[in-house]
């Protein structure tokens, strides 16, 4: 349906007398499998089809655009764009929509499993989540597993060319444990995020969650001080997400929006630090043969040991800075405007394993989640995180769980830190690839 | 158009198909949005979200499909996936729904200008007026000016009987400033939406709310930010709303509840927080987002959650009820018909006291005075009963009075101890909510209201740089 959607949508568009036009579908099929401490709680399934139109006029531009419900929707969408395009004011800093479109080559971003799913092995992967934890440690058990599955196929064209088609699926498995000793109550979410189901581990996945849990049982506020935080993996990259992402879009380097504007070509990072974007890496969630609108995704090094090396860009602020869109068009929707966003992010290894760098600790916390992370501030830099799964750690040992302190400062000092250091394993979730991390100094607010 | 007549031969196919229960959802919700960043016009969209969606029982097994296309053929492939779902589910847990009278009704928000109908060119008149002003202050570098309108217009069937049709409509302009002050950039923004129509928008002098935000932007990049700590802490309405909400909302869902996610479950009768609070949920209030009923077609009344500082209940859809052995409260809602319903708040807020605001500061000899203006959100982990939220630029009390600003506020506390350490809750009830944006919980977002009055706490955690 999505190439029928694209091509009637510019068929009907050249009637309207438009300099440019780009439209941009999507079919998702979804498929959920909720459980929780009751037993399954829902099978949910479906498919929708997103379609985004932006046309051109001149310099004046919009985006229109929803879910359809069948073809011929797409006749009214542009109907409206066409219409609306011309009561707009101009955007002085418009050129062009992407005329150096294609394809990256890329693998391992469609499972067959996944393409057509089998609900009964989600099924059996959610009741194994929901019934196994009991049996690692009597403390625990889940309150609720879930696995979601989608298969995306996506179809653009412009004026320029195409249409580009490519395929992918992702799936997630999620688990919340909860662990009770008397009146101690502690609670550890994880989850398995990737293109594929080749790395899902259910046993490992529940094992972790289980231990994290139970080791966090009776956790307490320290008092109010600096120390020495070890950031596991998935903590590290939300602190990437929250902060550093936003701080290398273009967009906000051009609208005064990042404290990195200026600084391209200078050290403002640990030298231990480098960090890439990748939309081409296998197994990645983010990982796509092309952006969401039709620029070939690509590699690129954004950190250099510390030094900031490239902005990412779509092509529209790519052409206010005169140089070449990267492949960072992302979309929050099919029919919302693309602005520049990270594919995925990989962050180069250190050296040694997280337990030798908690041994290390003269007198911190390892962070094992946190919450409100995403409310720190990429404009000013100022990290904010509250810790729900944590350790104390004095002279190298685990002293005793920490909940419910806010782990706070400056990112660019935490991580520009010449003392920053990584480990050499590094994990893959989601749109990451990413170490733990050891940040020497950070105020923590508690008791 | 999707009308009650579609949905009636959808429900009529499921349950000749086989299923013993139904609840069939209809949706058209169309969304406005246009935003001028930095002086240029940075979009104006128009999206759309229309389909169908069906929830089916087998056997006490539930399934749900979901289709955008409403041709035929779809929907009778949705319906078989919903049924054949359902099949598959018996086999690993039943679920039982609670009963409800069947409920028959309408319920359009009234306005008086159509936003939709609006001339684009006065629409985008308006903002660029409000983000080029912005952007001529001293001291901005960056503005960022949307406005947002929105129809939503939902049909619920199912087959006990109930027939229900909500229609809401909601206008909004959001303004964000960011000011440079040295090397220090700080950004605030603020947002104000009204449930009706445009005559709203037509209404507001919105210069004056953006110079509002942007001189507060400009006073906060001059500010340092709090010494992190534990504070005594009076706290405004929006703050208030937003701490009920992440702090006591999302734990006293039911689903979270009969999970055993909760960290409120099995606390009923018990005190939860001092005696002066009372929270309540309510589909109707004014300031907040209207719900009527909600996705499964249950009436959503006032419910309370907390009295004089006691645990009375949680919020529950049709199966938490049943788990639960209470009446459902018409907490089953879904962000559209892409997902099945989950429990979720509608307008939750703190009933107001007799305290006169300035009462509250009075004896605090040092403190923090929390404002919402600028405020990020906030998240909760319901089941370890830890919260966090980023607040807006704020006054460190002294002597009984707001004295400085600070900027990058954070505060964090424990569900089961934040609201027992109130001590004082002011008469001046307001709530709102937020064409913009909402509350998310498992993938979905749904339109909330919240606030209270402004209440006193003696101790909060505030990080901060």
């Amino acid at each position: 349906m999505i190439h029928e959607v694209v091509e009637r949508a510019l068929r009907v568009a050249s009637r309207y007398g438009l300099d440019e036009v780009e439209v941009y579908a999507v079919r998702s099929s979804t498929t959920d499998v909720v459980g929780t401490v009751r037993g399954l709680e829902r099978v949910v399934s479906g498919e929708r089809v997103d379609v985004g139109v932006r046309v051109v006029l001149g310099k004046r531009v919009t985006v229109q655009g929803g879910m359809v419900s069948r073809v011929e929707d797409v006749d009214s969408i542009v109907e409206a764009a066409a219409k609306v395009v011309r009561t707009l004011p101009e955007d002085p800093n418009w050129v062009s929509l992407p005329k150096r479109t294609g394809k990256a080559p890329i693998e391992g971003v469609v499972d067959p499993k996944l393409r057509v799913p089998d609900v009964g092995y989600f099924i059996e992967v959610v009741k194994y989540l929901l019934e196994g934890a009991k049996d690692i440690d009597r403390r625990a058990y889940t309150s609720s597993a879930s696995v979601h599955s989608t298969y995306v196929e996506r179809a653009i064209a412009s004026s320029y060319g195409g249409p580009q088609i490519d395929e992918r699926t992702e799936v997630g498995v999620f688990i919340n444990v909860k662990a009770v000793d008397g009146t101690e109550e502690s609670g550890y979410y994880d989850f398995y995020s990737s293109t594929t189901l080749s790395r899902l581990n259910p046993e490992e996945l529940l094992s972790r969650a289980v231990e994290v849990s139970v080791k966090t049982l009776g956790a307490k506020r320290v008092d109010t001080g600096t120390y020495e935080v070890v950031l596991v993996p998935r903590v590290f990259a939300s602190v990437i997400q929250a902060l550093l992402v936003p701080a290398v879009s273009a967009e906000s380097v051009q609208k005064g929006r990042s404290p990195l504007a200026g600084k391209l070509g200078s050290r403002v990072l640990s030298e231990s630090l480098t960090l890439i974007d990748d939309g081409t890496y296998p197994g990645l969630t983010g990982t796509r043969s092309f952006d969401d609108e039709g620029v070939p995704t690509s590699r690129k090094v954004v950190f250099d040991r510390g030094v900031l090396r490239e902005f990412l860009y779509d092509t529209y602020t790519a052409y206010i800075d005169r140089r070449e869109s990267t492949g960072n068009a992302i979309r929050q929707a099919p029919y919302a405007p693309p602005a520049p966003w990270m594919t995925n992010v990989l962050v180069e290894p250190g050296s040694g394993d997280l337990q030798s760098m908690v041994r290390d600790l003269r007198r911190g916390i390892v962070v094992y989640s946190t919450i409100g992370e995403w409310l720190s501030n990429p404009v000013s830099g100022l990290l904010n995180a509250t810790v729900t799964n944590g350790i104390y750690v004095e002279g190298g040992e685990e002293r005793f769980p920490v909940k419910g302190v806010v782990i706070a400062g400056n990112v660019y000092e935490a991580l520009g830190s010449a003392e920053l250091r990584l480990t050499a394993t590094v994990e893959s979730f989601g749109r990451f690839r990413v170490p733990a991390a050891y940040i020497p100094k950070l105020t923590v607010a508690g008791r | 158009m999707l009308s009650k007549d579609l949905a009636a031969q959808v429900l009529e196919e499921v349950l000749k198909r086989g299923a013993e229960g139904a609840v069939v959802r209809l949706q058209e919700r169309v969304y406005e949005l246009v935003v001028y960043d930095s002086g240029v016009l940075r979009s104006y969209s128009i999206s759309t979200v229309r389909g169908v969606g069906v929830r089916a029982v087998v056997g006490g097994g539930t399934g749900y499909a979901y289709t955008s296309s409403t041709d035929r053929e779809s929907i009778s492939r949705a319906i078989d996936r919903a049924l054949s779902l359902a099949r598959v589910a018996k086999n690993y847990g039943r679920k039982s729904f609670a009963p409800v009278k069947p409920v028959k009704a309408t319920f359009r928000v009234e306005f008086k200008v159509d936003p939709h109908t609006v001339d684009p060119q006065v629409k985008v008149d308006l903002v660029r007026e409000v983000n080029t002003a912005s952007m001529k202050r001293a001291g901005i570098v960056s503005a960022i000016t949307r406005l947002g309108l929105e129809r939503d217009k939902r049909i619920v069937l199912t087959s006990e009987g109930t027939e229900v049709e909500v229609e809401v409509v909601g206008v909004g302009l959001a303004h964000t400033a960011v000011a440079r002050y040295g090397a220090v950039i700080e950004r605030v923004g603020d947002r104000e939406s009204y449930i009706g129509g445009y005559e709203h928008i037509e209404r507001r002098d919105w210069l004056k709310f953006a110079e509002e935000i942007d001189d507060l932007a400009i006073k906060a990049s001059q500010a340092r930010t709090p010494t992190p700590g534990t504070y005594v802490a009076v706290v405004d309405n929006e703050v208030v709303g937003l701490l009920l909400h992440e702090a006591f909302g999302h734990a006293s869902e039911g689903d979270g509840v009969v999970a055993g996610a909760s960290i409120l479950r099995g606390k009923v009768g018990e005190r939860v927080a001092s005696e002066l609070v009372t929270i309540v949920d309510a589909g109707l209030v004014e300031g907040g987002y209207p719900v009527p009923y909600d996705d499964e077609g249950v009436p959503k009344g006032r419910t309370v959650i907390v009295e004089n500082g006691i645990l009375r209940g949680y919020l529950n859809s049709r199966d938490t009820a049943y788990e639960l052995g209470v009446e459902p409260t018409g907490n089953a809602r879904a962000q559209d018909i892409s997902f099945d319903t989950l429990v979720r708040q509608t307008n939750y807020y703190a009933e107001p006291r007799d305290w006169r605001v300035e009462e509250l500061f009075e004896g605090v000899s040092y403190g923090i005075y929390l404002r919402g203006r600028g405020a990020m959100g906030g998240q909760v982990n319901p089941s370890v009963g830890t919260f966090t939220f980023s607040i807006g630029p704020s006054y460190i009390i002294r002597n009984g009075e707001p004295a400085e600003l600070v900027r990058g506020v954070v505060v964090s506390g424990n569900i089961l101890e934040t609201l027992k350490e109130v001590d004082a809750v002011a008469r001046d009830l307001k709530v709102t909510t937020s064409v913009f944006g909402g509350c998310g919980k498992g993938g979905q977002t749904v339109r909330v209201g919240d606030g209270g009055p402004h209440i006193r706490t003696r101790r909060i955690v505030v990080g901060g740089g």
